[in-house]
């Protein structure tokens, strides 16, 4: 399997003796987007300043489309690309300018230079805007621009810090579309950014970094089924807990029992069904239901229900809205999302450090 | 509810200079030294001027006058020579700021006379050292017909004939300098100097700041590419400041150019280059400019009052006259001098130009070695 990057133990401890990362393994396949998050702090800013040849790790070792970041850091240089969060073109250049001073700055050949900057400034829509001083462009514009002078020597790895922050929702798309097509031309993309929505829907891998190390690895997906898992995991051994304090039958362990009974996950979960006739015997059955908390009539065909979570109660739902003659449109659950995943794991290592 | 808020903006001022090192010490640091400097270099006296003495007969009179200089605190008598002309290469070459020339029938009394050989390039020693040396003429003229009436009452005569005040003759070598004449080699120092260290802030320390270089540290390209390029730009912005500043200063205000244009603009390319490679070494590793120029200021500042841009350093106590000559401000500010009023050669400069080529060097090995890549 080839990496865009592998890192082996990689450390990087600064003047003051702050140890930013520590023996960090992380591996991100080429041809994949993947995404690093981490809380503030947690050595995200160190690792992607390592391996883009900003500053000299302290030991370890790391390689970057297969190059090792110490011994050949213009060969890293060559192969990557960097939006960084902050928008460092010069701003008393225009558009152009930047991106041809980023062209001679990174060798690109003369022959092919003025119609590859072309290519791109079409690629990103702003070609009609390539005169103009990036002063004058719009956030989201000179976040374009940023990209195109990324691009411009064509990298196999591009790294994108933060890079749609402060954007309006329209631009954020175009530049996750950007990501996607950069990604299916053949190109890895790292991204590292705080907005859970956007590396949700663009990464195929997530790494999670804190205190310096890789803490979780997955896709998307697989981290929200492991969330669910671990919820699962921990509930059952709860129970079974339960279960033997009760075999005792005795009144000294009622309150631990107690205690063991509050720490169950007990989190509700919400279903938005779509029902084309909904009447009052259907709401009236559903709110009798063991398995509903709470049925909210939302209006306009839409029923909000707080159910009790377990592996059925989703199953008895729709039987009784089909038993009372309604015809279910769609029927939506609300998953764990990234954000659930990132602050369980964060903050089980945050209390795990206390 | 409002004093409340006022005294947060207050406080949150004082807090953030008290927790920033840097701040901190040019806060306490800057007035002290600046004030001190400006005592001393700005309103000294001249005193201790070095001078060489010619004296070309023996005799009480000729002693009596050396006595006299030597006695005077203005000057500091490096030598007595015999021959004139030794001692009018010395104040040529810049060794000593006057010669003290007694004529060789200084012990005639029918005509004495003194020729004070001064180089008139600079102004203020000049406007010191002219009327004291009248002065200390003056009052031996008077001491020795004083004593001459004495021994005459006495019958005792050793000036058996009639004695005559000594004559002074000033021969100004560079002629009489107007101030602004003088003032102008000083200012385009300075202007180079200040001027390049202020840009070299913004062009490393706040191009790091907004992360412009970390692009560009991004790319495969050596840090002593995007230096050098800095370097060139710099030189060019600095050349174009001083050409304007000496046109204008031809044009509106008369100034004459003694020395050769060309030499005149290797100097001004030589300092240029030195004061880029002094802001470069201070920027390599400041992260913001604001702290570039907290860093630069306490040494920029005190440098112009050091370096004898305004006074000449012999108003200045003996350490900060020590403390001058390591710094290049006073090999630039002399250089120019010597070609803008004096008309000096390239001879002449050269010492001041290997100096200012020295510090240079040594500015950039310094910075090359203290950059960093780092956003």
């Amino acid at each position: 399997m080839k990496y865009a990057i592998e890192t082996h133990n990689l450390v990087k401890i600064y003047d003051n003796d702050f140890k930013a990362v520590d023996n960090l393994n992380l591996f991100i396949e080429e041809n994949t987007i993947g995404g690093i998050l981490g809380p503030n702090g947690a050595g995200k800013t160190t690792t992607i300043k390592m391996l883009t040849c900003l500053i000299p790790k302290t030991s370890g070792s790391a390689k970057v489309a297969g190059f090792d970041i110490s011994s050949q850091a213009n060969e890293v240089r060559n192969h990557i690309g960097m939006v960084p969060q902050l928008v460092s073109l010069y701003k008393d250049l225009t558009v152009r300018e930047n991106v041809e001073l980023c062209a001679d700055f990174y060798n690109v050949d003369e022959k092919i230079k003025d119609k590859k900057i072309d290519d791109l400034l079409e690629l990103v829509d702003i070609k009609y805007a390539q005169d103009k001083f990036v002063k004058q462009l719009s956030g989201g514009m000179q976040q374009k621009t940023s990209v195109v002078a990324s691009l411009v020597h064509s990298p196999d790895v591009l790294f994108l810090d933060e890079p749609t922050v402060g954007l309006d929702p329209t631009t954020k798309r175009v530049l996750w579309d950007l990501m996607e097509q950069l990604n299916q031309e053949g190109r890895s993309i790292i991204l590292c950014s705080h907005d859970m929505y956007e590396v949700d829907k663009i990464c195929d891998t997530i790494n999670i970094i804190d205190s310096g190390k890789v803490v979780a690895n997955d896709t998307p997906q697989g981290l929200k089924d492991q969330l669910l898992k671990n919820k699962e995991e921990n509930n059952e051994y709860i129970r079974r807990m339960i279960r033997e304090l009760e075999t005792e039958n005795s009144e000294d362990n009622i309150e631990e029992i107690n205690q063991l009974k509050s720490s169950l996950t007990t989190e509700d979960e919400w279903v938005t069904v779509m029902v084309s006739n909904i009447n009052e015997m259907m709401i009236d059955a559903l709110e009798n239901l063991d398995v509903v908390k709470q049925v909210i009539n939302m209006g306009e065909g839409r029923l909000n229900i707080n159910l009790k979570r377990s592996e059925t109660s989703v199953n008895a739902v729709i039987t009784s809205i089909l038993a009372n003659d309604g015809n279910i449109a769609s029927i939506k659950t609300n998953d764990p999302t990234l954000e659930d995943v990132f602050v369980a794991i964060t903050a089980k290592k945050r209390k795990e450090i206390k | 509810m409002e004093f409340n808020k006022f005294k947060w903006m207050i406080r949150k001022d004082l807090l953030t200079v008290w927790r920033h090192k840097v701040q901190f010490a040019s806060l306490i640091l800057f007035p002290i030294v600046m004030i001190a400097l400006c005592g001393w270099g700005m309103g000294g006296t001249v005193e201790n001027t070095p001078v060489v003495i010619v004296k070309q007969t023996s005799g009480y009179i000729t002693d009596q006058a050396i006595n006299a200089i030597k006695s005077d605190t203005t000057y500091d008598v490096k030598d007595i020579l015999d021959d004139p002309d030794k001692a009018k290469q010395m104040v040529d070459r810049g060794e000593v700021k006057a010669a003290i020339i007694l004529s060789s029938n200084f012990e005639d009394n029918s005509s004495r006379n003194v020729v004070l050989y001064i180089d008139s390039s600079d102004q203020l020693t000049t406007q010191t050292l002219v009327p004291t040396t009248q002065k200390v003429f003056a009052s031996l003229s008077e001491q020795v017909k004083m004593e001459q009436m004495g021994a005459n009452v006495q019958g005792n005569n050793p000036f058996a004939q009639t004695t005559q005040a000594i004559k002074l003759q000033v021969n100004r070598i560079y002629g009489d300098i107007k101030y602004m004449d003088f003032l102008l080699p000083g200012v385009l120092a300075m202007t180079i100097s200040m001027s390049a260290m202020m840009t070299m802030g913004d062009s490393i320390a706040g191009e790091r700041e907004r992360g412009e270089l970390a692009r560009l540290f991004m790319t495969p390209t050596s840090v002593s590419t995007v230096i050098g390029g800095k370097i060139i730009s710099q030189l060019i912005r600095e050349m174009i400041k001083t050409i304007i500043l000496i046109v204008v200063a031809v044009l509106l205000f008369n100034v004459v150019i003694n020395g050769n244009p060309i030499l005149l603009f290797v100097v001004l390319l030589m300092s240029t280059l030195c004061f880029v490679g002094f802001g470069m070494m201070f920027s390599a590793t400041a992260k913001t400019q604001e702290d570039y120029i907290q860093i630069i200021l306490p040494i920029a500042m005190p440098m112009m009052f050091i370096c004898g841009v305004f006074f000449p350093t012999e108003t200045m106590p003996w350490i900060l006259q020590k403390i001058a000559y390591f710094l290049p401000l006073t090999y630039a500010n002399d250089a120019l001098r010597a070609v803008m009023l004096q008309g000096a050669n390239f001879r002449l400069v050269a010492f001041d130009l290997l100096i200012l080529l020295l510090f240079t060097l040594l500015f950039f090995a310094v910075g090359v070695m203290r950059f960093n890549r780092d956003i």
